[in-house]
């Protein structure tokens, strides 16, 4: 690759047309790739090249990726631990900052009405009418839903699309209370139908929680009884009376 | 997306939720190969909450810039393969070769219509056909010059020739339609 002849200027746009089209032969790509990384004209001209062809690429049909790979990022990146966000959130808990609310917020709100949630609406009330919180990741697909009944002391967590949790890890449930740290629910399994103890009758332990969470926590569920791995799932608590 | 610069989790979380399935889309296209795909999505996600700060608001949109790095990075792993004959083999046997749909539309009709301006649509229409057909191809399905001329059935001066002149005509045709900022 000599690029020091006059028409280089053309030769270069030509490298990185088709370096970021994609058709150069491999050994070619790797070598331009190496020059780009010192010579700042080259890396400019792949740059727009780039630019000029994604604005082609919106017409790839769009396929939903499945839950894990946010898990991954978010375990990768530690999102949801104050740690994370250095400058900004630095002394803040990630349970009482904004940002957390405002993205379940969101989702619980998508989630609603992706179930139905909402057909249970006044006058329409069973006679049982559980108490229910559809968790989800940032995705918004439902991992797990949390059912609970006035009087008993038992939520009833259903897993329709949690990820495989990664060995060495543990899923931990918590109940998000206003104004206060998140309080544990234990350790849930990543598939089927687990039952989780409440620690009082469900109108009273869920009075003043209008969420809960799901931690990725080390194997067992955190052992300083408060979260310390990323948020997974969030879902705001649904009342229907 | 300039939020992602100050550690904004709920903006990098939309931003995901917003972004993630046309990214993951193109990756699947290009690679044929879900659990990889899943892989670049991931780099790519992480990358970008690590260097957020770099992105060039002023030149084009953040969806645009995410595209290219996981193209990008798709483009790497498939040339990679190239290099790698034990790999490819590998590859080849795992039996995680992704299915695409039948009724997908002909990679003419996709950059056509994934053309986000009319200028830009026009500029990919006045292209030969053979031109047109090689880069759509490349484009969409990632082919290199040895398997597009396996693929168009043509010798490979051919396909480069069509490249070389279809790309110097587009450049033209995009940047005098003031489609690159710069």
């Amino acid at each position: 690759m000599n690029l020091s002849r006059p028409d280089r200027l053309q030769r270069l746009d030509a490298l990185a047309a088709e370096y970021a089209l994609g058709t150069l032969p491999a050994r070619t790509r790797l070598r331009l790739a190496r020059v780009a990384q010192v010579d700042a004209a080259v890396a400019a001209a792949i740059r727009d090249w780039e630019l000029r062809l994604a604005s082609m690429a919106d017409a790839a049909a769009p396929v939903t990726p499945p839950p894990r790979v946010w898990l991954a990022i978010a375990a990768r990146l530690g999102l949801g631990l104050a740690s994370a966000a250095p400058s900004v959130h630095a002394n803040v808990p990630w349970w009482s900052r904004l940002a957390f609310w405002r993205s379940f917020a969101l989702t619980s709100f998508a989630l609603a009405m992706a179930f139905g949630v909402t057909l249970f609406g006044p006058g329409m009330r069973a006679p049982e009418q559980p108490i229910v919180a559809v968790l989800a990741g940032p995705d918004a697909r439902p991992a797990l839903i949390a059912t609970m009944l006035r009087g008993e002391r038992t939520v009833t967590v259903k897993v329709v699309g949690a990820a495989t949790v990664p060995a060495g890890k543990s899923l931990e449930l918590w109940l998000l209370p206003k104004d206060l740290p998140p309080k544990s629910l234990g350790v849930i399994s990543d598939s089927g139908l687990v039952h989780v103890a409440l620690p009082a009758p469900t109108e009273v332990a869920l009075a003043n929680v209008p969420a809960l969470a799901v931690t990725l926590e080390r194997a067992g569920g955190s052992p300083t009884g408060a979260p310390q791995g990323p948020v997974l799932y969030t879902g705001k608590v649904e009342r229907f009376d | 997306m300039a939020k992602t610069a100050l550690g904004d989790e709920a903006a990098f979380a939309e931003l995901y939720k917003q972004t993630s399935a046309h990214l993951y889309g193109i990756a699947v296209r290009i690679l044929r190969d879900g659990a990889a795909a899943e892989e670049i999505l991931q780099e790519a996600f992480v990358s970008v909450w690590h260097h957020a700060g770099s992105y060039e608001a002023a030149r084009s949109h953040p969806s645009t810039w995410l595209a290219a790095i996981v193209r990008n990075r798709c483009l790497d792993q498939l040339r990679r393969r190239e290099l790698d004959t034990v790999t490819l083999t590998a590859d080849d046997d795992d039996g995680r070769e992704f299915v695409l749909p039948s009724t997908d539309p002909t990679p003419v009709e996709m950059l056509l219509a994934g053309a986000e301006a009319q200028s830009v649509r026009d500029c990919v229409d006045q292209l030969d056909a053979g031109p047109k057909q090689a880069i759509a191809l490349a484009f969409y399905q990632g082919l290199s010059h040895a398997e597009l001329a396996r693929h168009m059935r043509q010798p490979l001066g051919t396909i480069k020739s069509w490249l070389r002149r279809g790309l110097e005509r587009l450049k033209g045709c995009l940047d005098r339609a003031g489609y690159l900022r710069n």
